[in-house]
């Protein structure tokens, strides 16, 4: 009689009326920030169809490394093999279903099952079954039809692994689009390329995985208010709280990045030998921006969770770091649950900068960044606040203001901006909170 | 594992008990002072590995690499009317135990072990958080005082189980 679940006529019934309201009048449904039933769609609508980061090239830098990653529940080894190729597999035991590894990094050229000892290879191939011909008779098992199940798509893009649960999900660097041009100031200052500083810090946050992804696609806004206390403290080396309602937002795709000013010729505070590789190794009109703009890409994020964030800080009280230390991190917001996530935290650093400034460029990442920095502290906390109080019914009739810009803002015509998308000359807007939200809603109700 | 005296045992106790009373009560300023000058405070990133492979701390990632001068900035923040992280405050209790000590490796120092098991409950939710850790200090005597020279934190949580550090351990 009923001919969908009524549940989850419901949720898209949210969906339908948050998509409505941010369409026709710049404003979000608090619902969808903590709605057990959106969770389900989430996981499948978007988190089972689109690309998603696992892991970077150099956290496995030899044959035989390996990592455990997940997308939302689906567990999978990241491996290199003898012959340096990268592969993606479902750590599920083809036999009974055991976790085959349950270590969440490592080097083995074998992974062995321990509830009946099946055995794979690092590439996923079926290598060992114990008395196999006591069990499955003479000619014993078809080794491949029996091997370790991959990802259904892998990919690389400049060092960064990512799979998809989706054969048909379109091939990684159209889906990355016009969005990797931004993202060349992130990975390729060097030629020779980013590595990562140690394994990724890990916690967990009682928020939801879209209020940290729509954070880092443009909220420049937040900054003179969330993280006021670095500012006072001497972390933050500013003295204009607003210092960041210049800069330019970008929406490119179902992706999005804001740009800050930095001091003409400092280029962040990067050691020359980096200054001289960005200038040298990024395109003309990328080093347009960087030499007679002064601007930079500050945060990003590329949907659905993955996100960037480049930026310069004061590591101690006095002496020489007590000046702003250029860091970059790569993080993704790892759905747990409703309105629960585990965040991962990565920090990058090109392989051929100073080792002192690699150390140094940590250390600055970890002040203001991560589980204990002191920025991303208060947005813990900004967005377990939101989350706590979208759980209740009054989300469900409580609108929130997404229309910064909208009544004052034009974009930049194309030919006054050398990259691709859309670019708007203010960062207090909500152009790419829009986009990502767009970007959500139509994956969504798909 | 008790190599020194009774009477040093019981300073490095009391020294102990002394900071988890001022970080309990939020002396912040105050526990800044117990670090000599050229102080380490260290949490390294923990991975769950193979037996073999060690107990699994990184040597490269840390949730803390601190000096005093990078602990002065945390404690600066604290002291703004900005660190909305810890306003209202958490509510926190450090509970040390199982302290053992040994001879340093200079003089006027010596290598502590203590186990550590942090409550922690903010707003009036009924969700806690606990951390627990081993932490590994070297206390230097300055002027007839005890000093915290070094603390190497060792967390047992692979993934931690609190929304962020704006507290210490």
């Amino acid at each position: 009689m009923i001919e969908q679940p009524t549940r989850e006529r419901e949720t898209q019934e949210i969906l339908q009326e948050a998509k409505r309201a941010l369409e026709e009048e710049g404003k979000l449904l608090a619902k969808v920030y903590n709605e057990p039933g959106i969770f389900e769609f989430e996981a499948k609508k978007i988190f089972a169809k689109t690309w998603i980061f696992l892991a970077h090239e150099t956290e496995i830098p030899w044959p035989g490394d390996y990592v455990l990653r997940r997308i939302i529940d689906d567990s999978f080894i990241v491996s290199r093999d003898e012959d340096g190729q990268i592969h993606v597999l479902f750590n599920m035991c083809r036999h009974r279903g055991m976790q085959l590894c349950r270590s969440d990094a490592g080097n083995s050229s074998h992974f062995r099952c321990p509830y009946h000892g099946y055995t794979y290879t690092n590439t996923g191939k079926l290598n060992g079954v114990p008395f196999q011909k006591e069990a499955y008779g003479p000619d014993g098992l078809d080794k491949d039809e029996w091997a370790m199940t991959p990802a259904p798509r892998m990919e690389i893009y400049e060092g960064m692994i990512f799979a998809s649960l989706n054969p048909e999900v379109p091939p990684l660097e159209e889906y990355i689009g016009d969005m990797g041009w931004y993202l060349d100031f992130y990975l390729k200052k060097s030629p020779a390329g980013l590595e990562v500083v140690g394994a990724p810090q890990r916690w967990v946050m009682p928020a939801d995985w879209k209020l940290a992804a729509e954070n880092f696609i443009g909220d420049g806004y937040h900054t003179q208010s969330t993280h006021m206390s670095t500012i006072k403290a001497g972390i933050m080396r500013v003295k204009n709280p607003a210092y960041l309602k210049d800069g330019v937002q970008i929406t490119a795709g179902m992706h999005g990045c804001l740009f800050m000013g930095f001091k003409p010729g400092s280029y962040f505070n990067y050691p020359q030998s980096i200054v001289d590789s960005m200038l040298e190794n990024l395109e003309p009109e990328q080093v347009k921006l960087l030499k007679e703009s002064s601007i930079l890409p500050l945060n990003a994020t590329v949907f659905p969770n993955l996100s960037f964030l480049h930026s310069a800080m004061a590591i101690e009280a006095e002496g020489p770091l007590a000046t702003s230390v250029p860091y970059l991190t790569l993080r993704i917001w790892q759905p747990m649950g409703p309105g629960k996530i585990e965040v991962w935290s990565w920090c990058l650093v090109e392989k051929d900068a100073p080792e002192e400034f690699k150390k140094n460029s940590n250390r600055a990442l970890l002040t203001t960044f991560g589980a204990s920095g002191t920025l991303e502290q208060d947005d813990a906390e900004n967005w377990s606040g939101v989350t706590r109080v979208a759980a209740g019914e009054m989300s469900g009739q409580h609108y929130l203001n997404y229309a910064a810009g909208l009544a004052h803002v034009e974009p930049i015509p194309d030919s006054e901006w050398p990259g691709p998308g859309t670019a708007y000359p203010k960062n207090y807007v909500d152009f790419a909170q829009r986009r990502f939200w767009e970007s959500y809603f139509d994956h969504m109700l798909k | 594992m008790i190599e020194t005296s009774v009477e040093t045992y019981w300073e490095v106790y009391s020294f102990l008990m002394h900071e988890a009373e001022l970080l309990d009560e939020h002396h912040e300023r105050e526990w800044l002072e117990l670090f000599t000058d050229d102080a380490e405070y260290l949490m390294p990133v923990r991975v769950n590995r193979e037996r073999v492979d060690g107990d699994g701390f990184s040597e490269e990632a840390f949730y803390f690499e601190e000096t005093r001068g990078s602990l002065e900035l945390r404690v600066r923040r604290l002291e703004t009317e900005y660190a909305w992280a810890e306003d209202p405050p958490s509510r926190t209790r450090h509970f040390v135990t199982n302290i053992r000590v040994a001879e340093g490796g200079e003089e006027n120092e010596v290598a502590v072990r203590s186990n550590l098991l942090l409550y922690r409950s903010r707003g009036s939710v009924p969700h806690y958080d606990v951390l627990s850790a081993e932490r590994k200090d070297v206390l230097r005597k300055e002027e007839g005082q005890w000093k915290l020279k070094k603390r190497v934190i060792l967390l047992d949580h692979s993934v931690l189980t609190t929304h962020n550090l704006s507290v210490f351990l």
